[in-house]
């Protein structure tokens, strides 16, 4: 049989960002997909070496927009490593509440598109919208964005967090907790997604540590790695977070360990703000910060939405003088053309929808 | 861990053999007086992080591929060899990865010449 080469991108509905796919085809089967990416490509690492301290936030909320604060928060903690600067415990527990808060808000974005992806348009699609916009309505409350907060200071945040936030943030919680069943009527029960979604883009234990991949790619393949609970940061540890994974490595596995990642998320912003300390959040006023890095480099990790996020930091006293940034998707991107050889190109998007890629993440 | 150029496939090899087999990162730093890139291994077993770095001279930029060893160490070296100049000795030379531009220099190094800014209408 003859190779047919198809063209998909750089601008495509299924993409979710500018990626070009070149996949070669024997019949309706994947023989190869080169992926081009850097459509995107910014060149933030570069740009910050030019910028002091805190002038580099903004940067970095953009490398992740879905999931703007998590990167935010990764970045500052670098800082505040490489300063020696401490974060007090009422600022761990607020750290938290607002991270999960942002996990669940990115984690529903993507059941919405994914399903959109498969064909369930719209009714799912909006749902996973209309939840995701109450969570950004409450991070919205508590920094004053819906999107791009620059929250984050350091040792601690712009601001404490409002009064009667933890009343709506726990309704809100109740509410999710109901419409997760409804979603798992709706999606779950659907053959036709779950016909889509099981035994495809498989990927076996040992492979998923070959090509490196990480977040719940990983965790759906049996390699049972979370940040969170291996190398604990703020109040993990206290929480008695629950690592989530799965066995089969296929896409449906992929869709249930961010269901359960999800329902993980609930509780622990429940136990945050049962065991909020007294005291105050507030971090650094940025004018009042003399910038002093003692640490020359720095290494810090965090387990964002999509996966480890890492920053190796070469600190100088004023400014960054390297920031290279370990991005989750790109590495996931790269297992692609592994994942995906053999199927049939219909099941192409499915498989790269449950990679959940954030383009301005991949390209940097 | 500092390791000389010559010894790393060997040393990547064997740390793989003693359960470091994640790759979790490779990145480089110009420290203009000498660039070194930097190998972060991991063993999830035992939940360590293994940091190999290897010194090079900034008019010898080279390193061997490891991609025999570790399959997520392509796209990393293709970044490398984009962004500092260095060349991958060992595997074939791909297209460039993140930059559509046919510009001259490495991007990442201290020495690159940025551009004119867009003129103002």
């Amino acid at each position: 049989m003859s190779i047919t080469r198809v063209n998909i991108g750089p601008i495509h509905p299924s993409t979710h960002g500018v990626l070009r796919l070149v996949v070669d085809l024997e019949g309706d089967t994947i023989e190869n997909i080169e992926p081009h990416i850097g459509f995107l490509h910014r060149g933030v690492e570069k740009l910050v070496e030019t910028r002091m301290y805190m002038q580099c936030p903004p940067y970095m909320e953009k490398i992740d927009y879905v999931a703007p604060m998590s990167v935010d928060e990764l970045y500052v903690a670098a800082v505040e490593k490489a300063m020696g600067v401490e974060v007090s415990e009422k600022a761990q527990y607020v750290r938290v509440v607002l991270l999960e808060l942002q996990r669940i808000a990115s984690h529903l974005f993507w059941v919405g598109s994914i399903c959109n992806d498969l064909g369930q348009l719209f009714t799912t699609f909006m749902w996973g919208f209309r939840d995701r916009d109450m969570v950004l309505h409450l991070l919205e409350i508590a920094t004053g964005q819906r999107m791009f907060y620059v929250n984050m200071r350091l040792g601690g945040l712009s601001r404490d967090l409002p009064e009667g936030f933890g009343e709506k943030t726990l309704e809100l919680m109740d509410y999710l907790e109901k419409r997760l069943k409804e979603y798992e009527n709706l999606i779950e029960k659907n053959p036709i997604f779950v016909d889509r979604m099981k035994g495809i883009g498989r990927l076996s234990r040992g492979d998923a540590k070959e090509f490196g991949v990480t977040g719940h790619v990983m965790r759906a393949s049996g390699l049972d790695y979370d940040v969170r609970s291996e190398r604990p940061y703020y109040v993990y540890r206290k929480l008695n977070f629950r690592k989530q994974y799965h066995l089969s490595g296929d896409n449906l596995a992929r869709y249930e360990v961010r269901i359960m990642e999800i329902k993980e998320s609930i509780r622990l912003v429940r136990e945050a703000l049962a065991g909020m300390p007294e005291g105050s959040a507030a971090g650094m006023p940025i004018k009042l910060i003399t910038p002093n890095a003692k640490n020359r480099i720095v290494m810090e990790s965090r387990e964002n939405p999509r996966g480890e996020e890492m920053i190796y930091l070469v600190a100088d006293p004023q400014k960054p003088y390297r920031l290279s940034i370990r991005s989750p998707t790109f590495i996931n991107l790269a297992a692609l053309n592994h994942m995906a050889r053999g199927s049939r190109l219909a099941d192409l998007f499915s498989i790269m929808g449950t990679l959940d890629l954030v383009l301005a993440d991949v390209d940097r | 861990m500092k390791v000389e150029r010559q010894a790393l496939t060997e040393k990547v090899s064997v740390l793989k053999s003693e359960g470091f087999d994640y790759l979790v990162k490779i990145t480089a730093v110009d420290y203009v007086s000498h660039v070194d890139a930097i190998y972060i291994m991991r063993n999830m077993d035992k939940n360590v992080d293994e940091v190999l770095e290897v010194e090079m001279d900034p008019s010898d930029l080279w390193l061997p591929t490891i991609i025999k060893h570790h399959a997520s160490a392509d796209w990393y070296e293709r970044e490398l060899s984009e962004m500092f100049g260095i060349e991958i000795k060992g595997r074939h030379a791909r297209r460039l990865l993140l930059e559509k531009w046919d510009g001259k220099g490495s991007p990442m190094r201290k020495n690159f010449v940025w551009g004119e800014p867009y003129p103002k209408s």
